[in-house]
């Protein structure tokens, strides 16, 4: 294994990816999470809600992924692999709730890497934002995510 | 009462959410959440796998305790009042780890008819030992 990550990551823009909520993925999520929030579960609870419909749970945009990859490539630039890899932070800024039908625009970029050495030795950090945008144009939510690599 | 609806006012700094506990960790919900997330990475499915990746095992998404936090919030304000969750993963969650959530009132602020609370959220395994820190921001409808 190399003993660091490959810095010129940083400031890396990846192509931008659209999702569409799906009804049946939210339910799948929440009932994942043990989570059993009707606004989540129940269609006729979601439409007699504030927001018309059922929502999705706080942690949900995790699920925001490029279907084309599984992320191999750009591990593969880092210079590491899956096996290395721990989660160091996640954040969610979210500006309203989502539903289903409604699609988005992911645009995903590194904002920082460095590394440090910890109790369990060298690590590298991968700092990712995501802008998650809807058909308005308009920020509906910031992802941020921090990847840590044993090195 | 269970999604009983909580006003902006009757917030205090200090306040203390209800903890939440949660079922045992089994592997089945491991791969539930695999599937519903879309991370498939063996080391939270393939016991050999992690052992050879020097993680002593199998452990739980980070993800799924985040999760939880996320429901300890939204069983309080409600779902669709999270503005804001941000956590630090701080150590691993394994099979058979009962993991309760717990949270309390950092702060509250009042502006342009927007009621923040900002909340400190960790959750803690059997032993006390935080796996998640961090904190959350909701909005509170006001009463009148």
């Amino acid at each position: 294994m190399p003993m660091q990550i490959n810095k010129g990551v940083l400031g890396k823009e990846f192509p931008p990816f659209v999702v569409t909520i799906e009804r049946g993925k939210i339910k799948e999520f929440a009932r994942a999470l043990g989570d059993p929030n009707p606004l989540y579960l129940d269609d006729r609870v979601g439409q007699a809600s504030e927001w018309g419909d059922i929502i999705a749970p706080p942690t949900f945009m995790t699920t925001f992924r490029e279907a084309a990859g599984d992320g191999g490539d750009f591990l593969r630039e880092l210079g590491t692999d899956i096996s290395r890899l721990l989660h160091g932070e996640q954040e969610f800024e979210l500006h309203r709730p989502i539903r289903p039908g409604e699609t988005f625009v992911c645009r995903s970029k590194v904002v920082d890497v460095y590394e440090k050495t910890g109790r369990s030795g060298p690590m590298g950090f991968v700092v990712r934002e995501t802008a998650v945008i809807d058909r308005a144009n308009e920020i509906v939510a910031t992802i941020r995510q921090v990847t840590v690599v044993r090195l | 009462m269970k999604y009983a609806k909580v006003y902006y006012e009757d917030v205090k700094v200090g306040d203390e959410l209800p903890p939440l506990v949660k079922c045992p960790i089994q592997q089945i919900q491991l791969t539930r959440y695999a599937g519903a997330s879309g991370d498939f990475n063996p080391i939270h499915q393939d016991d050999e796998f992690a052992r050879a990746a020097g993680m002593g095992g199998v452990f739980a998404h980070g993800m799924l305790s985040m999760g939880f936090v996320g429901q300890l919030v939204t069983d309080w304000a409600g779902a669709g009042q999270v503005r804001k969750l941000g956590v630090r993963f701080g150590g691993l969650v394994r099979l058979k780890d009962t993991i309760t959530c717990r949270g309390r009132v950092l702060a509250r602020s009042s502006k342009d008819d927007v009621n923040l609370v900002d909340l400190e959220v960790w959750a803690e395994n059997e032993k006390g030992d935080k796996v998640v820190t961090g904190k959350a921001t909701v909005a509170l409808p006001a009463r009148d």
